[in-house]
């Protein structure tokens, strides 16, 4: 049984401007101590996706319209807010982006994580504190005595950033969700985190989801990668794989979009051209049609499902042999992807159909 | 428009006197700086504030750049990159030093004088959300320029500005459109359509594309490329990612905490960093390829970077430095300012051991390449790489 395994999850924001289409029918699973990429850019789903598993989606906009969420064999959608807040912290914790808005700036480092591990767990005062000081130890904060008494805005941000690591592995639990857990950090720093985060997962067989638009950190931490578009998973597989064989357009896109420091200089880039589309038009066919050079008139129309690339073999959905998974009409060669465009003889991208043209 | 656009096309075969571009040249450079300073003072007290210190944001930093180059600036927030571009457009008076923008001092300039220099300059910025201004259109913004230094008729203007729009690859007809309307990467391409509209020789790009998605960003860098081949510009490129950076840029200048430690051309600082925070830097930044990654070693600096009000005595970097702990702390980093020394042609370092760099067993670890998909010949080359045949199709091939 999966840790965690989540089925056509689909959330919506009723928002002044209209529905918006944030989540149209996620669904993976993943296994004790795994570690899994999400990638993708702005906007598409990655984070909601998260939100939503842990129940933390923007009230009163954003809505859970389907799906499951099953975490140890319990759907967390069933679940009533007190379950839920028993759950958060110590089964499931959380990593922000910018730890400065996630850390409480009015309380020093000891309260907030006094109160964490108080919240959850029946400990004095006193034994809290010594959890927090071997806590922020393990995270590499040095002298942490003396620096139990600061307020987070005395720390720089890679040492707020280990603060956070080490609140959401206080109460030693079972998935961490780290979302775009460097983005705001210097490279030199970033490097630092990636490191402790790795290790201390490792370490404690703590399950990992990995989010970020970087595809150069998920492809040294993570065992396998979704990407996900326009709120949809597009492509799935093992991290190696996905890397020497992509097999979706818009992670082929993607890889050729951005430069590489161990490339030959003058290697031109291929940018994906356009734009991601606007989430608050209900999703018809395929989201990435407008800007792929292998949409067939199937795009235009239906989405395609997130299909076994080799069929035959059987369907595997987590761990190092997990079947790699594309959700495209016409998926390109490995030597399409190589070219980053359709070697097809006499192969026209398909024109959009009249509606959409108009 | 520049009488001389020294690579209007042509990358095709190897033309030899081109791989001189990254050293510098004889010819005069179209910005030269020399010991730049940039303090910002800190100061106490209410009613009567006292100078308690200054902020060295640029701490003595030399630079030249040829007509027709990019140059990269690197370096981690806080280390100054932005102060020297925007003192090199005079946004602020420098502290110290000298800045010759085409034979011409400008350290001092002022009023008219100043504003005739700034048609020469232009600024791309980093958000294409907070620079422009919401309640004028795209043609309104990049008219704006031509207005301020009374270019042409009305008539003439507009036809320019239809024509700006068409060379960053937008639809002229969008100019009567609000910055609201646009996406982030074409609120870029307005913010490149107003960098160009006074024909500048000199571009400062300030992390241009770090603000875009990653699927903008390729179309962002692919349009600087065509531009800079069109009309010959000058960039200074500065950014955080040293890939962009390394993808874009003839010369890198490496910068730490106000100073610049080491610059080379390209090609060459990937291939032999030789200052110690140069090679720590490139060993962080991951590389999107699996196989790559499991083989690569981070050189993981400690701690974090220290306050630029108060840098370390001697070379900055000292605290962290890798290389200084190998060679049991040497007096002369605490005591000593190193500087910016050159070690080969067109490679300069300021560091006291940089011979110790070279052929280190970190500097291999770093550089050390994929034998097969990276296509170099010879198995890791003795790195002194004056006689390179290949040719630079840094203008986009």
């Amino acid at each position: 049984m999966s840790l965690l395994s989540i089925r056509d999850l689909i959330v919506r924001f009723r928002t002044h401007d209209g529905t918006v289409y944030a989540v149209n029918g996620v669904s993976f699973d993943l296994d004790e101590g795994e570690t899994l990429g999400l990638v993708g850019e702005s906007g598409c789903g990655k984070s909601v996706t998260n939100l939503a598993v842990m129940r933390l989606l923007p009230s009163p906009a954003g809505h859970i319209d389907g799906g499951s969420v099953i975490f140890e064999g319990e759907d967390l959608l069933t679940l009533d807010e007190s379950e839920m807040r028993d759950l958060r912290g110590k089964e499931i914790a959380m990593i922000f982006q910018d730890p400065m808005t996630s850390l409480n700036p009015v309380l020093t480092i000891e309260e907030q994580m006094v109160e964490t591990i108080q919240a959850h767990r029946r400990v004095s005062k006193s034994e809290a504190r010594t959890r927090t000081l071997e806590l922020l130890g393990m995270v590499g904060i040095p002298q942490p005595e003396a620096r139990l008494k600061n307020f987070p805005h005395q720390f720089s941000g890679g040492m707020r950033q280990r603060v956070m690591i080490a609140m959401a592995l206080a109460l030693e639990p079972k998935l961490l969700i780290a979302d775009e857990p460097t983005t705001a950090l210097d490279v030199t720093i970033q490097a630092q985190v990636l490191e402790l985060l790795g290790r201390l997962a490792a370490e404690h067989g703590t399950a990992v989801i990995l989010i970020t638009h970087d595809l150069g950190v998920v492809a040294g931490m993570t065992q396998r990668i979704n990407v996900m578009y326009a709120g949809y998973v597009v492509e799935a597989a093992v991290t190696g794989d996905l890397f020497a064989r992509p097999r979706h357009p818009y992670t082929v896109g993607l890889l050729h979009s951005i430069p590489r420091l161990d490339a030959q200089p003058g290697e031109p880039l291929i940018p994906i051209e356009g734009a991601p589309p606007d989430l608050r038009f209900a999703p018809v066919g395929c989201p990435f049609a407008p800007r792929c050079a292998w949409r067939v008139d199937a795009c235009w129309q239906t989405m395609p499902p997130l299909d076994p690339i080799d069929s035959g073999r059987q369907f595997v959905a987590t761990g190092l042999r997990a079947t790699h998974r594309a959700a495209c009409w016409n998926p390109p060669t490995s030597e399409e992807a190589v070219a980053a465009r359709p070697l097809r003889v006499g192969f026209e991208p398909a024109a959009p159909p009249a509606e959409v043209r108009a | 428009m520049s009488e001389m656009s020294p690579q209007t096309g042509a990358p095709a075969s190897g033309v030899p006197g081109q791989t001189a571009g990254t050293q510098p040249s004889t010819a005069r450079p179209l910005l030269e700086i020399s010991d730049l300073r940039m303090f910002f003072p800190i100061t106490q007290g209410i009613l009567i504030s006292r100078h308690v210190g200054d902020v060295r944001a640029v701490d003595g930093v030399s630079l030249s750049i040829q007509r027709g180059d990019t140059v990269g600036l690197v370096g981690e927030s806080g280390c100054g990159k932005s102060t020297v571009g925007r003192t090199i457009l005079r946004l602020y008076r420098p502290t110290g030093g000298r800045i010759v923008f085409d034979g011409q001092d400008i350290t001092t300039a002022e009023g008219a004088s100043l504003r005739a220099v700034r048609r020469s300059m232009q600024m791309i910025f980093q958000d294409p959300y907070a620079s422009l201004n919401p309640r004028m259109t795209a043609a309104g913004i990049v008219s704006e320029p031509l207005e301020i230094h009374g270019v042409g008729a009305k008539s003439e203007r507009q036809q320019r500005v239809r024509d700006l729009l068409a060379t960053v690859g937008m639809d002229p007809s969008y100019g009567d459109r609000f910055p609201h309307e646009f996406s982030g990467g074409q609120r870029q391409r307005i913010g490149v359509a107003r960098a160009l509209a006074l024909h500048p020789d000199l571009i400062v790009a300030d992390e241009p594309i770090s603000a875009l998605d990653v699927s903008i960003q390729a179309q962002i860098i692919n349009l600087l490329e065509r531009l800079q081949s069109e009309f010959g510009l000058t960039y200074l490129f500065i950014a955080h990612d040293l890939s962009v950076v390394r993808h874009i840029s003839d010369r890198i200048a490496v910068m730490y905490l106000g100073r610049i430690v080491e610059t080379a051309g390209s090609r060459e600082l990937y291939e032999r960093p030789l200052h110690p925070y140069s090679v720590a830097l490139l060993s962080a930044v991951p590389i999107p390829d699996p196989v790559v990654e499991g083989r690569r070693r981070r050189i993981i600096l400690t701690g974090d970077v220290p306050s630029p009000a108060n840098p370390p005595s001697g070379c900055h970097f000292h605290t962290r430095c890798w290389l200084r702990e190998r060679l049991g702390n040497p007096e002369r980093c605490v005591a000593e300012d190193p500087v910016l020394r050159p070690l080969s042609s067109g490679h300069q370092v300021a560091c006291h051991f940089a011979e110790e760099v070279d052929g280190s067993a970190e500097q291999v670890l770093v550089t050390g390449r994929t034998p097969a998909p990276s296509g170099v010949a010879a198995p890791v080359p003795p790195p002194t790489a004056p006689t390179r045949p290949s040719p630079r199709p840094h203008d986009r091939g």
